[in-house]
Order: C-alpha cells, then sequence, then structure tokens
C-alpha cells in the first residue's frame, strides 16, 4: 500500500501480525474487559504487535459481530465513559482452540529457522 | 495539505471520505470509535497534542482500507473453522449445498417411503428404493457439510438413519411382514417424529 516505505522485513512482520493480532486481542480480554485505549496501550507496549492504532478499530468491529466480543459502556472517574470489550462463550472458545494450536506453530516454524542445513561445505566456516 | 480550526474533526471526516465503500452504519460506527478514542486519550494523556493523538491513531486511508477488508467476513467460520483471512473482499466460506438439503432428505424418506410402498409383493418397490437413496444421500451430504461439528453429524446419522432402520428391521425380523396395520402406522409416525425432531434441532444448530 505504501510502496514508499515498505521494506521485504516490514512486510514480513506486517503479514505476521495480520494472523495472530486478533487472537492477541482476544487474549488480553482473558481475565477482564478492556476498553479500546488500554487495548491499544497493551499492544504497543508488545512492540511487535504494534501496529497503527486506527487499524485495531476496525478489528474489534469484526470481532463484535463474529459474536466473540461483547461490548458495554461504563462511566470513568476521568474523562468520557469507555466502551468495554469482553469475551462471549465463542470469543473464549476462539481463543482456547488459538492457545492450543500455536505452541505447535511456533514450535515448527522455530525448528525450519534453525535446524542446520543437511550439507554443510567444510570451507562455508572460513 | 488543508488545515482548518479543528484537527479531529478534518480526521474524522478524512476517514468518512475515504471509506466511502462501506456500509453507511459500519462507517458511522468506525468514525464513533475513532471519536472516542480521541476523546479518551484526550482526557487520560492531556499533556500529548491533538496532533500527536492523531499521527498515532494512523493514515485515514489505511484504516478505511482495513476496515473494507474486513468487511464481507461478518460471517467468516467461526471458532473451530479456519482462521478468518482480512485480505480484502474475500469470499465467504460456504458449504456447496444448503443446509436445508441434506434434512430435508433424511426427513422426507421416509414419508416417502410410506407412501409409495406397493407392498412387500411388488416386483418393484419404488417407495423402498428411492426412500433409501433418499437416507444415503442425505448421510453423505449431512457428513460432509461444513454446517455441523463431527459430534453433530455421528448424533445425527444415529437418529435420523441409524435408529430408524435397525427399529424397522427389528419390528420386521419380530413380528414378520404380517404386522397389523395400526402399530405399524404408529410406529412409522413415532420415528417420522424422531427423524423430524433431530432434523429441527439440526437446523437449529446449524454454523452460517
Amino acid at each position: 500500500m505504501e510502496p514508499g516505505d515498505s521494506t521485504k522485513q516490514a512486510r514480513a512482520a506486517a503479514q505476521l501480525r495480520k494472523g495472530v493480532l486478533e487472537y492477541c486481542v482476544l487474549a488480553l480480554m482473558r481475565d477482564r474487559p478492556r476498553y479500546g485505549v488500554e487495548l491499544l496501550h497493551a499492544l504497543e507496549d508488545s512492540g511487535a504487535l504494534a501496529t497503527s492504532q486506527g487499524t485495531v478499530y476496525p478489528l474489534l468491529s469484526r470481532l463484535r459481530r463474529d459474536d466473540l466480543v461483547t461490548t458495554t459502556w461504563q462511566e470513568s472517574a476521568s474523562g468520557p465513559p469507555r466502551r468495554y470489550y469482553a469475551l462471549t462463550d465463542s470469543g473464549r472458545a476462539a481463543l482456547d482452540e488459538f492457545t492450543r494450536v500455536w505452541p505447535g506453530f511456533r514450535n515448527a516454524v522455530d525448528a525450519f529457522l534453525t535446524t542446520p542445513h543437511p550439507h554443510p561445505h567444510p570451507g562455508d566456516r572460513a | 495539505m488543508k488545515t482548518t480550526a479543528d484537527p479531529v474533526r478534518d480526521y474524522l471526516s478524512a476517514v468518512e471520505r475515504e471509506s466511502s465503500a462501506l456500509p453507511a452504519d459500519r462507517r458511522q460506527e468506525l468514525v464513533a470509535d475513532l471519536a472516542e478514542h480521541i476523546e479518551v486519550t484526550r482526557a487520560e494523556r492531556p499533556d500529548t497534542t491533538i496532533a500527536e493523538v492523531l499521527a498515532e491513531l494512523g493514515d485515514p486511508r489505511t484504516i478505511a482500507a482495513t476496515a473494507l477488508a474486513e468487511t464481507g467476513t461478518g460471517t467468516g467460520p467461526g471458532p473451530t473453522g479456519t482462521p478468518t483471512r482480512s485480505d480484502a473482499h474475500a469470499p465467504v466460506r460456504r458449504g456447496k449445498v444448503h443446509p436445508l438439503v441434506p434434512l430435508l432428505m433424511l426427513t422426507l424418506s421416509l414419508p416417502f417411503t410410506m407412501v409409495f410402498d406397493m407392498g412387500p409383493d411388488a416386483a418393484f418397490n419404488p417407495g423402498t428404493v428411492f426412500g433409501f437413496l433418499f437416507r444415503v444421500t442425505g448421510a453423505v451430504l449431512l457428513c460432509t457439510s461444513v454446517h455441523w461439528t463431527a459430534v453433530q453429524k455421528t448424533t445425527g446419522v444415529l437418529l435420523t438413519v441409524i435408529v430408524p432402520i435397525t427399529f424397522f428391521v427389528t419390528i420386521n425380523l419380530i413380528t414378520g411382514h404380517a404386522t397389523e396395520e395400526i402399530p405399524a402406522l404408529l410406529s412409522s409416525l413415532g420415528i417420522l417424529a424422531l427423524i423430524t425432531g433431530t432434523a429441527l434441532w439440526l437446523w437449529r444448530t446449524r454454523r452460517a
């Protein structure tokens, strides 16, 4: 989309993020409901999952339409009321499913990346 | 870039303009979410300038593109399905056959057998033959459908095919073909109720 500043490295990170972001967002709601700005801060603090903040709202909107999360308004001591996002039963099921498959996925990728190639040339080490 | 006295307003109308391809309610929801975000951020971090808040939110075009990509996946596979892709305009994955088809075939196979029954002495009995074909096709379509889980499929086949067939075979073995009309009809109706009930349950619990 922005051919000017998207290196191949950035594309790899963006692709990965696209796949796991929604599950990380669901995971953030596992223990308690969270409001939008709070979710974005947590993503930002993670580093690797930091993304253009505004793009998370369309994702949250889809999670709500897919009935993976519900929202409730709650008053706040400071500023306007916050819209809190909470997991539904199917949201929790989706998160559990992802939690189940992720370690295998992660280990498989790690194995590909770290296994030494089977045909080392002695001269390569020089 | 044109700037007016109210950068937030400019930003939100840019989002609105860029996302004009979205359905109106989606667009309004997106703008409301972003407006709320700006308000909350300003309340929580009063020292941050509005320009910084907007820069963190990102380019309206990128946000609109993401929103468009998320549209059309609203009825995507549920938790047990493959992860929902968010590529722009990704087609919704659906079963090739409407979920009503296997359910109707399974339900109608029995009345079909009853109505077109030519009696045990007929050389060719269309009721039995087509009823059987309906049942087999319905069971296969049910099992290959994406609308139900494995447990639902097993229960469905058990209650609409295995139990009725076992029941009728047992009845025939015990009493022979010379069953009296009334009890035979009553047991057929009972089994029909079982099949219909199961089909209704499957219809209600199907996945979109």
